[in-house]
């Protein structure tokens, strides 16, 4: 090579150089919001009916307001400071219930409108609380209305001869103005829903079921033959008479119909020339009465249940109403981006930005602009804890959710650390199915012989509360059964019943825990004290986070550490995970007077009673022990003094509108 | 220049494959170890499951899922939507957080290159005298210390008893600094090492001698007759050292709370994030087969005696 070429390309080379420093120190600059929350990590999404965590919830209760919302309510809690909160107006400007406590019918704001100015109406929660179900949004908090008739068939697909149902022809609309008719190209976009079409059910075709009976099917393991049920499930054909006239929201059921039959697989052997293409046949949730609009400001309810905590049900996001509008113009997920989204709530999304923050900004549209107070909020997705530490000491952040551990106990002691009791529990859940865990006097067993102390003043040493019973304190109107003590002499005493005196012959259990610092010295606690304290050996095994969750649902596991936050403030949250083949039970555990005690807790329209039958529930899942308590959690937070309105409350939950800044903004570095 | 182009296109070639054997060997990967991205604490019933999958083209057979999203990268550029952080495409996630890594990256290379050629030449011509010692002493350490060792220094010297820089966060040039020196700063140290090694070999060569013999100044034997023959060896550690920046960013990231894709790499693959870890994998594969070209080309031009081939 000449050079003359290498001198140029020497030249260039420093020239790219050069101009790659000057791309890399341009900096589209912000200015610092009013205040700061870190947040954890990116909120996965901004669908109130697609999130689930706390990053999400933090700024979904910040830019959506629900029927009801929870504000504090009465004194704070003399020992603990708690501040106790209770569901009070907010879209709905008040709510009456019938005296079965079945029906509530929710009276609107008149003026509330989306931050886009378009009207709230009951329509919007139909609209909503639909979509919420819908199997096709597969939203993680359905259950919540399942009190709701017809809300559980229509969630899960199931269908009935006899049913009134909704079927739900093969045209969902492309956003570029053609149907799925005409492309055959299957949208997953559920709503704008296809051509609607209403009416009885008279009969389900269905081929041959597979049987996995011959060689080849002997061979297919759960999840084939899972999928060939399914594959099986979509060539039946649905045969109904249609109604001819149908108009959603008055329908009359009695009105001349048309029988035609409907699959959502052309290929079935059942399927007829004339059978049409369609989603799904489902129950018509919407058209029963379960949820009603008689007029644009005014929505009833009706549930299968007195449920008491309905209405703080109503508070919480996943009942919150989503914009249809919006939705239906820009689809899923491209409606919650932040030139897109419409919200209802105090604040609205000015810009989000991936591994960074979600700023939000005063909305002056909300029914209750006047009590926002701070204009600007950063949520960061800050996750280090030091870093966040760093950030709030150094002034970048003004509320830290997520303080170092090894910290706590110099952090503990200052003015600024507000850490309370909160609605959720640590526990170890045990493999009922496996030996020797079958046997409840071992559970029991090992259940007496953990010092839990130990674990909170040594390992978590936030002022965790040590756990010996199922639900923890703090639920107005309910006292747990007493649990039990620790009591070493009795665990032995129970491990010679079972057969293993001295621990010999016990089978060796290992402890499986998802990989993180904070659980594994937990279980190098419990591990000592069990070996000290029983002689029974116990591995220690940890996993990441996705082969963790594998095994608890496949049951492969002896103990697995685990933990649950209550959804809502009652009992019934903790308590019915555990009935037979409850969705969250994962440890093979069964008692039909278990089951039966939170049915009849759930038809029980007497608080009072209801409450009797819940803690009788519960004293029997502490007899038998299918898993041990270990703790339960505290909420941890520091607030920087400037901020006014911060009060810890039992689920952690701090209405963004209630803060105020106290004196100009104290300067940032 | 012929020579140079058949080079350049013999080595897309090989970019190609490598890139789809990267593919395919991260699929099969990924499918194969246990977990999926719709797996959490609150079970989904299978129905739902379905759904879900279905939005993902995760019920079609594999054969067809492979060849699908290979279909769809080739022609469209379409990595897909991520699984998890679903209000994203995977395309969307690596144009928010690509520019951040790379300016990350490009200041730290940069202040690497610029301080560890300074020190190595100078500690070169001025060898064996204390300085020579306290900077080849200060690279061994640079070596030795992994940076989230240096970033927490750093953080306490420069953040909190010396208030120069805030502690973390993106969008201004001073919150880009630290990161960027204790990135660059192993790099340094290297290159430092290498320029000194270089140097030493090179002044002691006839024609520096005969350069000196001639009367030359030293700056001009230095800088003219030296530098370039002992620079090879930092140019074709350029390319590991690119390798050592984006990867040793994902930790910094955290500690600066950076909004660059690193972390994202950590998370996908964690979270079964099918789409997105592919759609990281790949990007670093090409990423880091283009900077070892560019390497590979530069040293042909600043060594004569090295042929493209």
């Amino acid at each position: 090579m000449p050079p003359e070429l290498r001198r140029i390309f020497v030249i260039s080379a420093l020239l790219v150089m050069g101009i790659a420093v000057l791309w890399a120190t341009q900096f589209d600059s912000m200015p610092p919001a009013d205040f700061s929350i870190q947040n954890g990590t990116d909120p996965k999404t901004l669908d109130p009916h697609r999130a689930t965590g706390q990053p999400e919830s933090r700024i979904l209760f910040g830019i959506f307001s629900g029927l009801l919302q929870m504000l504090p309510d009465g004194e704070p809690d003399p020992v603990t400071g708690l501040q106790p909160m209770s569901p009070q107006p907010a879209v709905a400007e008040s709510w009456e219930v019938s005296d079965d406590k079945k029906t509530y019918t929710f009276h609107l704001r008149p003026d509330a409108v989306w931050s886009d100015g378009v009207p709230i109406t009951s329509a919007d929660f139909m609209w909503s609380w639909t979509r919420m179900l819908h199997p096709a949004t597969a939203c993680e908090y359905n259950f919540q209305l399942f009190s709701v008739p017809y809300a559980q068939e229509f969630n899960s697909g199931l269908v009935e001869i006899g049913d009134r149902c909704e079927v739900e022809l093969f045209d969902r609309p492309n956003p570029d103005g053609t149907t799925e008719a005409d492309t055959g190209q299957a949208s997953f976009q559920a709503f704008p829903r296809g051509t609607m079409l209403y009416g009885t059910l008279k009969e389900i075709r269905k081929p041959p079921e597979p049987t996995f009976d011959d060689e080849a099917g002997k061979q297919l393991d759960e999840k084939e033959r899972e999928q060939a049920i399914l594959n099986w499930q979509e060539t039946w054909v649905y045969v109904l008479d249609i109604l001819n006239q149908a108009e959603p929201g008055q329908i009359d059921w009695d009105g001349p119909t048309t029988t035609q039959s409907f699959t959502v697989n052309l290929d079935s052997p059942q399927a007829a020339p004339e059978t049409q293409r369609m989603h799904a046949v489902l129950v018509a949730f919407d058209q029963l009465g379960g949820i009603e609009a008689p007029d644009p400001h005014t929505f009833v309810v009706q549930l299968k249940d007195p449920l008491p905590y309905f209405p703080s049900l109503t508070a919480y996001y996943p009942l919150f109403p989503v914009p249809r509008h919006c939705i239906e113009e820009h689809g899923m997920p491209m409606w919650t981006k932040a030139e897109n989204i419409v919200s209802n709530g105090a604040y609205q999304v000015k810009l989000r930005r991936l591994r960074d923050r979600v700023r939000l900004e005063k909305n002056p549209n909300w029914f209750d602009a006047d009590q926002t107070s701070i204009e600007t909020i950063d949520c960061l997705s800050t996750e280090g804890q030091n870093t966040a530490l760093n950030m709030y000491v150094t002034g970048q952040i003004d509320w830290v959710t997520d303080p170092p551990v090894a910290l706590m106990e110099t952090l503990k002691e200052r003015d600024d650390f507000y850490s309370a009791p909160m609605l959720s529990v640590y526990f170890y859940r045990l493999n009922t199915t496996r030996k020797p865990l079958d046997d409840p006097r071992v559970r029991r067993a090992l259940a007496l012989a953990i010092d839990r102390q130990q674990i909170v003043d040594q390992v978590t040493k936030a002022g965790q509360v040590p756990a010996f019973t199922l639900v923890p304190p703090g639920i107005a109107g309910y006292e747990s059964p007493s649990g039990f003590q620790p009591d070493i002499a009795k665990a032995k005493q129970l491990l010679v019943e079972a057969g293993y005196p001295g621990g010999r012959g016990l089978p060796k259990v290992s402890v499986l825990y998802n990989t993180s610092e904070a659980h594994r010295a937990i279980a190098e606690v419990i591990q000592q004290q069990l070996q000290n304290n029983l002689n029974v050996k116990v591995e220690l095994q940890n996993m990441e986070w996705g082969t963790f969750l594998d095994k608890i649902s496949q049951l492969d596991y002896d103990i697995a550490r685990s933990a649950w936050i209550g959804d809502y403030a009652d009992p019934n949250t903790f308590l019915d995970m555990w009935v037979t083949d409850g969705a969250q039970n994962s440890t093979g555990w069964s008692n039909p007077d278990y089951d039966r005690l939170l049915q009849e807790a759930a038809a029980e329209s007497d608080p009072g009673k209801r409450m009797q039958l819940l803690a009788d529930a519960e004293a029997i899942w502490i007899e038998e022990m299918p898993v041990i308590p270990l703790y339960f959690y505290v909420s941890v937070n520091m607030v920087k003094p400037r901020i006014e309105g911060f009060f810890p409350s039992p689920q952690d939950l701090h209405p963004l509108h209630l803060l105020r800044i106290k004196s100009p903004a104290s300067p940032t570095p | 220049m012929t020579d140079l182009f058949s080079y350049l296109i013999r080595r897309l070639g090989w970019m190609l494959l490598t890139v789809w054997a990267v593919y395919t060997f991260s699929f099969i990967l990924m499918r194969s170890v246990p977990g999926n991205p719709f797996s959490s604490e609150r079970n989904v019933p299978p129905a739902i499951e379905r759904q879900l999958r279905a939005r993902f083209n995760l019920d079609a057979p594999p054969l067809q899922q492979y060849t699908d999203y290979l279909v769809g990268i080739v022609t469209r550029g379409d990595l897909g939507v991520s699984i998890k952080l679903e209000d994203y495409t995977v395309n969307e996630v690596l144009a928010e957080g690509f520019p951040v890594s790379a300016s990350l990256a490009i200041l730290a290379l940069v202040f690497a290159i610029t301080l560890g050629v300074t020190a190595g030449v100078v500690s070169a011509v001025y060898r064996g005298t204390a300085g020579d010692l306290a900077l080849m002493g200060t690279a061994v350490l640079g070596i030795a210390i992994p940076n989230f060792v240096l970033a927490s220094l750093a953080i306490l010297l420069f953040v909190f008893w010396i208030p120069l820089f805030p502690a973390a966060g993106w969008g201004t040039l001073r919150q880009v600094i630290l990161p960027a020196l204790c990135l660059g700063a192993p790099v340094a140290a290297y290159i430092a090492r290498l320029t000194r090694a270089g140097m030493l070999e090179v002044l002691g060569r006839e024609h520096v001698r005969t350069a000196f013999a001639k009367g030359l100044p030293k700056r001009t034997v230095i800088l003219k007759h030296v530098l370039p023959g002992a620079l090879l060896p930092v140019v074709s550690y350029l390319g590991p050292a690119t390798a050592s920046v984006l990867t040793g960013s994902l930790v910094l990231e955290k500690i600066f709370a950076l909004p660059g894709i690193g972390s994202h790499f950590i998370y996908a693959a964690t979270q079964r994030d099918y789409t997105l870890a592919m759609g990281m994998v790949l990007t670093y594969t090409v990423l880091l087969f283009v900077m070892n070209s560019l390497v590979d080309i530069s040293y042909a031009v600043i060594d004569p005696r090295v042929k493209l081939q």
